[in-house]
């Protein structure tokens, strides 16, 4: 039973002396904290929420009242004032490509390092472990892009997110689990290394493979300063900088950017609905490193 | 290694099949952030084509020691500590804290580990935001919960101090989940009948945590410290959907941003000094790599007197 694990670390020496007796003050504090919580984290968004549904005038009377009457006015406008389908399909795009590039060319980096397929391995890895610490690429990748002709073009900005290096540590890790009687047994059948990749690898890491793709997908649909950089044409906009760019004008029309963010933020409440296992998973496999 | 796959050639296979891998990253990222260091030492600019001269360390020079831009920019960097102390330090502690609270059994934790973990998910831009809204100076929520104690915020708009605080607050409410999650699954991997033993002794709670769960988090807490510390360093991305370019507010990441891109970014300007920036942005490296190693060395030499 860990019920009662520390919950309260501001009355320490008491709660020692008296374990069990009268209210379980320890629990009473843990849903105070858990309420507070609540209330951070659910009032932004329930304010986003009313926001919407009201109409300007409303808004300017008094900002926290509830919405009179319920209307998807405000919805239907930003759908067609902030362009909201082009961006879409950008972020889309943006995020499919990149997300298969980085994991088809990442799971075979991953493998040979894992298995130590090639020389080198051990210092290869290194050269990933240690991107946390690197300076930014900012500058010098802004000046390559500019001298291949990829500025302001879809193909270049999708070149900066076919990397990632901790990504690259999470499946070198997680391959490493994995038992290597198979590849032995796979070596011995004659199997020839694209196909022990398909039918063996890939399987076996579709747990990793899975959680590094989902990330990686976030980090670019969320992806806001590299598209503020590399994309000037309104067309190539992704709904992050679509956004702000509502924002600078309609700033002042609370009620329909706050329509234009509700309508972005969903497809990511869903999917995060959907796919909260990996995205966990992920997020505390790339801690493990230390 | 004492097996392959396929015929002879297909010794070569690995490294045929790791090298787009290989390529890309030394292209787009590594060769980049190495390169930064090169052009920290030049005059480069934001437009394309012109020539690029060596000025050796005449951009570091000026980046600190220069005039009142220099002591603008010693100002940026203490207030980039700053915003890292503050940052890293709430966020540690509120993390354990939920964290702890959310691994026992009691009703809804799995609601509240959705909605901390939730703005992770949505990205600096939603959150952003969200909270100019939640900020709103004219009735808005925030607003009318000081009004109630006579107090009236300016929010995102006020002096130097006050918007700075409140972007703490917002990267603190941000990143949380991670934090949280981070010292849950650390949490997880502690048998309860460690607990079940501590309690048949006679620990009280606190005992608890000081004596077991403190000790055996350890692998949890040198990732978070070491995370958030190094994040909050480099983190300067809601400042721009928060308040914008203000020089009196701004953190190290940003002003690197805003020297190389333009305050409002995107544009291929003569003007832009790219040079100065990476100077700048290695200035950051910099501190970040004595600050992480410093951090990493000492939890570690903590980790082994602790854990053996």
């Amino acid at each position: 039973m860990n019920t009662t694990m520390p919950s309260d670390g501001s009355v320490p020496a008491r709660d020692a002396v008296i374990p069990r007796r009268g209210p379980d003050w320890g629990r009473l504090a843990a849903y105070a904290i858990l309420i507070l919580i609540t209330i951070a984290y659910l009032g932004p968004m329930l304010m986003l929420v009313l926001t919407a549904f009201k109409t300007l005038p409303e808004f300017t009377k008094d900002a926290t009242a509830l919405p009179t009457s319920i209307s998807l006015d405000n919805f239907f406008e930003a759908w067609d004032k902030a362009n909201f389908p082009r961006y879409l399909l950008n972020t889309v795009i943006y995020t499919i490509a990149s997300t298969v590039v980085f994991v088809v060319s990442g799971t075979f980096l991953a493998l040979a390092i894992a298995r130590r397929f090639v020389r080198g391995a051990g210092p290869l890895f290194t050269l990933f472990l240690i991107a946390l610490f690197l300076p930014a690429a900012l500058i010098p990748q802004f000046q390559l892009i500019l001298r291949l002709g990829l500025y302001n073009n879809p193909i270049g900005y999708i070149m900066l997110f076919v990397v990632n290096p901790i990504g690259i540590v999470i499946l070198v890790n997680y391959i490493r689990t994995i038992p290597i009687e198979l590849d032995e047994a796979a070596a011995i059948e004659g199997c020839g290394y694209l196909r022990y990749v398909i039918s063996i690898v890939l399987p076996l890491a579709s747990p990793a493979i899975a959680t590094v793709a989902v990330l990686h997908a976030i980090g670019i649909w969320n992806e806001l300063i590299l598209a503020t950089i590399y994309l000037t044409s309104a067309d190539f906009y992704p709904i992050t900088r679509g956004l702000i760019v509502f924002n600078g004008v309609y700033g002042n029309d609370w009620p329909l950017l706050a329509a234009a963010v509700l309508m972005m933020a969903l497809p990511m409440v869903v999917f995060f609905v959907i796919a909260q296992r990996w995205i966990i998973g992920g997020v505390t496999a790339g801690a493990v490193k230390g | 290694m004492s097996y392959h796959f396929g015929g002879g050639r297909s010794r070569a296979a690995p490294y045929v099949y790791l090298a787009p891998a290989l390529f890309l990253y030394i292209l787009f990222s590594l060769g980049p952030s190495l390169a930064t260091a090169v052009f920290s030492l030049t005059d480069a600019t934001g437009l394309p084509g012109l020539p690029i001269n060596w000025v050796g360390l005449e951009n570091y020079h000026e980046f600190l020691f220069l005039g009142a831009a220099s002591q603008e920019n010693w100002a940026t960097i203490f207030r980039t500590f700053l915003f890292s102390f503050l940052v890293s330090a709430i966020q540690f502690t509120l993390g354990l804290f939920v964290a702890v609270i959310l691994s026992q059994k009691l009703r809804g934790t799995k609601f509240f580990r959705t909605i901390i973990f939730l703005p992770v998910i949505l990205g600096v831009t939603i959150q952003g935001l969200m909270w100019t809204l939640f900020l709103y100076p004219l009735g808005g929520p925030m607003a009318s919960l000081f009004g109630l104690f006579g107090i009236q915020p300016e929010f995102l708009g006020g002096a130097s101090m006050e918007p700075f605080m409140w972007v703490a607050i917002v990267q603190i409410w941000a990143n949380l989940g991670i934090t949280m999650v981070i010292f849950l699954a650390g949490l997880a991997t502690i048998p309860t009948e460690v607990y079940e033993a501590a309690r048949i002794d006679g620990a009280g709670r606190w005992q608890v945590f000081r004596e077991v769960t403190w000790p055996l988090l350890t692998p949890a807490v040198n990732t978070n410290l070491v995370l958030t510390i190094i994040g909050s360093l480099q983190a300067w991305q809601l400042f721009l959907v928060l308040t914008g370019y203000r020089p009196t507010t701004t953190v190290l990441g940003y002003l690197v941003y805003a020297t190389g891109f333009g305050a409002t970014g995107g544009s291929t300007v003569v003007s832009l000094r790219q040079g100065y920036a990476a100077a700048a942005s290695i200035v950051l490296f910099v501190i970040v790599l004595l600050i992480g190693m410093t951090a990493q060395y000492l939890l570690r030499r903590r980790e082994a007197r602790l854990l053996g």
